[in-house]
């Protein structure tokens, strides 16, 4: 197993080229994982290219993180490739920013499908909006929680 | 004190609608008290016994683990992580361990890293069983209910000389295991899986090759390989699905690069194919266990790690009895990370539930629904 970084900087000239003015931020964190920021109003097209071009057609998961001291939410796409087998090791993590008083974002579920239910427990557990999501309800927590998203930071535990 | 909570309703959409061909359709909560195990409910909607949409509400279980990971120390999140599937504790642990080393660069010893491989093997083995005997249930095969729950015993009890616990380990510890292998294990371990292969092959002579399972799950839950990428499936569902995708040789772990397993799948897509699935995955790791205990090196089996979790970001993930388990893992510098996204097997195949089951009888639904080995208490987390 090679220890360069060539496969996944391939991968980060091909979106440059692609989105030149789209593409915030590129991280190689280690060998086949990277993570590649975009414009939230882009990312959809990002998301499109990747899947149809670069065969990363498999949704591994959708995680939300609070930067609550950078006032934003990121939303992190993880997404991988089964089609080509040499890159079933990779995960991609594709990110956007939004700001924390104004979280809304479009949906991805038309670009993969599999992404539906982690982008409803980000909209319940952090309250982030996903447009053109075919089902933005409620998913873990009881239809009568009437709380604030459990999962932002400033919510503590009372007995923390 | 707060106000009682409101009642919760029992179905979400009208009790009946009129479909698009005219008729009546009949909505039905099937649900949440143990329809199989574990809570959940499903919301299904049939014309006839057709059923023609299906809508997952879980969340029953939910316990908010990803905040209480938040607000512990790595250490002791261990026990906590383990909680969500007891019957694959030591795979969810993997997964927590390995993001965690990931960030501290930390490296495990190669008989640290067999003794996982080890513990492993043996959960998923147990995993897939205490699924069968619960598919023996689901099926009025009361034979099948009993028999996997009995054999889940030899490999309850090899854990338990191993690490000292039945079902919760916390044996994978940040750098390594906690226990090497006591004495006599490795005699014990070949014993058990040769007696359990053979065990093996009755199951196959009394319900898999048995028309009276095979008629009912033959062609019953179809999802096509293409559906199954699309949604994110993993594990069994997707390599039932015609994919030979598993982590353990797609992005080799801990010990599996040097050992010699098959990958098992099965084209159809339907009941019968996850199921076969599951049977071969106990079949390679009976064969698993066994080099294991041969080819363990000596030497360290625990490296000293930190308890703090530096600055960095990884996403750690092993493949687990249901599929790929991961966490993408946020540290900062303290003793506790400040996310810890937790993404199991069960979660992702929860996808899969409206698709194997849209277009089959409702009487069908036993059959396809569990084939996906759907643990309520992995997904809700």
């Amino acid at each position: 197993m090679s220890l360069s970084h060539e496969r996944e900087d391939d991968l980060i000239q091909k979106l440059k080229e692609t989105f030149p003015s789209d593409i915030k931020e590129t991280n190689v964190i280690r060998r086949a994982r990277l993570e590649v920021t975009v414009a939230p109003e882009k990312i959809k097209d990002v998301a499109v290219f990747l899947r149809d071009k670069l065969g990363f057609d498999h949704p591994n998961g959708v995680s939300a993180v609070d930067y609550n001291r950078e006032n934003r939410f990121e939303i992190v796409y993880h997404i991988s490739s089964i089609r080509i087998k040499e890159m079933r090791d990779l995960v991609l993590d594709l990110k956007e920013s939004v700001p924390r008083n104004a979280p809304k974002v479009g949906s991805l579920v038309s670009v993969w499908s599999g992404v539906e239910n982690y982008e409803r427990e980000s909209f319940e557990m952090f309250g982030i909006q996903f447009d053109g999501h075919p089902r933005l309800e409620k998913l873990f927590l009881t239809d009568n929680w009437d709380g604030p998203p459990p999962l932002r930071k400033d919510i503590r535990f009372p007995t923390d | 004190m707060s106000a009682p909570p409101k009642p919760v309703p029992l179905t979400t959409v009208e009790s009946t609608e009129t479909s698009d061909s005219g008729a009546q359709t009949l909505t039905l909560s099937v649900g949440p008290q143990h329809s199989g195990s574990g809570h959940m409910r499903l919301i299904v909607e049939v014309d006839g016994d057709i059923i023609v949409n299906v809508a997952p509400d879980p969340g029953y279980v939910h316990r908010g683990i990803e905040k209480i990971i938040e607000l512990r120390n790595i250490i002791k999140s261990i026990p906590v992580i383990e909680r969500p599937s007891i019957i694959d504790a030591s795979n969810l642990n993997h997964a927590w361990v390995r993001s965690i080393e990931e960030i501290q660069g930390v490296e495990v010893p190669r008989r640290g890293q067999y003794l996982r491989t080890l513990l492993n093997e043996m959960n998923r083995i147990m995993s897939h069983l205490y699924w069968l005997s619960i598919y023996g249930v689901f099926l009025g095969h009361t034979t099948m209910f009993m028999w996997p729950l009995g054999d889940r015993e030899l490999f309850i009890d090899l854990a338990e000389k191993l690490t000292g616990a039945r079902i919760t380990y916390s044996y994978l510890v940040p750098g390594g295991v906690r226990r090497d292998l006591p004495p006599g294990f490795a005699e014990e371990a070949v014993k058990r899986t040769e007696y359990f292969e053979k065990r093996l092959k009755e199951y196959d002579r009394i319900f898999f090759n048995n028309p009276l399972f095979t008629s009912r799950a033959k062609g019953i839950g179809v999802l096509s390989k293409e559906k199954a990428i699309e949604l994110g499936c993993t594990g069994p569902t997707l390599r039932g699905s015609g994919v030979d995708a598993d982590l353990r040789k797609d992005e080799p772990y801990a010990a599996y690069p040097e050992l010699d397993f098959e990958v098992s799948t099965r084209p159809d897509g339907d009941s019968f194919s996850r199921a076969m699935v599951h049977m071969d995955e106990m079949r390679e790791s009976c064969k698993i266990i066994r080099q294991i205990v041969k080819k363990i090196p000596t030497g360290p089996i625990r490296r000293k790690a930190p308890i703090v979790l530096p600055r960095g970001v990884a996403y750690g993930r092993v493949e687990s009895a249901r599929g790929e388990c991961s966490f993408y893992l946020i540290g900062e510098g303290g003793d506790k990370p400040y996310r810890a996204r937790y993404i199991t097997g069960s979660y992702r195949n929860m996808a899969a539930i409206p698709a194997v089951l849209v277009g089959n009888r409702l009487a069908d639904m036993p059959t396809a629904w569990w084939s996906i080995d759907y643990w309520p208490v992995e997904a809700d987390r």
